[in-house]
């Protein structure tokens, strides 16, 4: 039973582990797509002597090749958007640092507004305090009591 | 200043996603000046560039990322919480409002006695006193 608990924390930083190298693989691919695909439409931009296939043929192919690798640049980028969407989420979710940090600033503004409060509260007490003496000298010591 | 911590790096990624869009748009305008009839080599180079570097950049950026969640992330949810100080807070807003009210209260009365505290002063005044006629001194 404490085995399988050991084992149930050990496998949850390894799940991390796996989802942050997953990040790393996936940057790098989505990088190399992009670089690979923008230099391969400047290759095909060359032009080249003909071959087997007819020039309106080979322009054809050309134009839909070019159409493809554009497209996959997007795709790449797309998908590095939301890579970067999902280290957001993740940063948010387990950056403890930043999170301690955020926490320790919000508890001290609230005790600082608090303290405030209740220190005006208190002198406003003082003062009635004060007002209701007088006013109990003044009273007590009059003909309507 | 404890609060940038986060916003920081939040800040970082939303720039990290505008390189991602500028990079694209680089290419598309380096392709798009090779597009044309007489294209400017210096505008495909100066794009080519920005987008090759951009790219760099970026990814850079978000390496550094991964490698600072890959030191600090563990595998336990956060539990820290400023629930206490907020409650806190909100009873001492409490204890404001309620005096506020009651001194409100007691302003409301006092506006409301004073014409009768008014009266009584004239019921209970001294006769005015006897002005002596001119001419009888």
């Amino acid at each position: 039973m404490s085995q399988q608990s050991a084992s149930a924390q050990r496998s949850i930083p390894q799940s991390k582990e796996a989802l942050l190298k997953s990040y790393t693989i996936r940057l790098k691919d989505d990088v190399k797509s992009m670089l690979d695909n923008f230099t391969e439409i400047i290759r095909l931009a060359r032009v080249e002597e003909d071959g087997q296939v007819s020039r309106t043929a080979q322009a054809e192919q050309d134009q839909y090749e070019m159409q493809v690798r554009a497209s996959n640049i997007v795709r790449a980028g797309e998908s590095l958007m939301k890579l970067v969407s999902d280290l957001k989420i993740y940063l948010i979710l387990n950056d403890f640092p930043s999170v301690n940090d955020s926490i320790a600033h919000r508890t001290q503004v609230c005790k600082r507004l608090q303290n405030e409060i209740d220190a005006k509260l208190l002198s406003v007490r003082d003062d009635l305090a004060t007002d209701l003496y007088e006013l109990e000298d003044e009273y007590y010591s009059s003909v309507y009591k | 200043m404890a609060g940038n911590g986060p916003m920081e790096k939040l800040q970082l990624l939303e720039n990290i996603e505008k390189d991602i869009a500028s990079a694209i748009a680089s290419a598309g305008k380096a392709l798009e000046e090779l597009a044309k009839d007489k294209p400017v080599m210096k505008s495909i180079e100066s794009n080519t560039t920005a987008f090759t570097k951009t790219l760099e950049s970026v990814e850079k950026g978000l390496m550094n990322q991964i490698n600072y969640l890959t030191q600090v992330s563990t595998g336990q949810p956060h539990e820290g919480s400023c629930y206490a100080a907020q409650k806190d807070l909100h009873m001492s807003y409490h204890r404001h409002a309620h005096v506020k009210r009651r001194l409100e209260e007691l302003e409301k009365i006092r506006a409301d006695t004073k014409p009768k505290v008014l009266q009584l002063t004239k019921s209970y005044s001294l006769p005015p006193m006897a002005q002596p006629v001119p001419g009888n001194q």
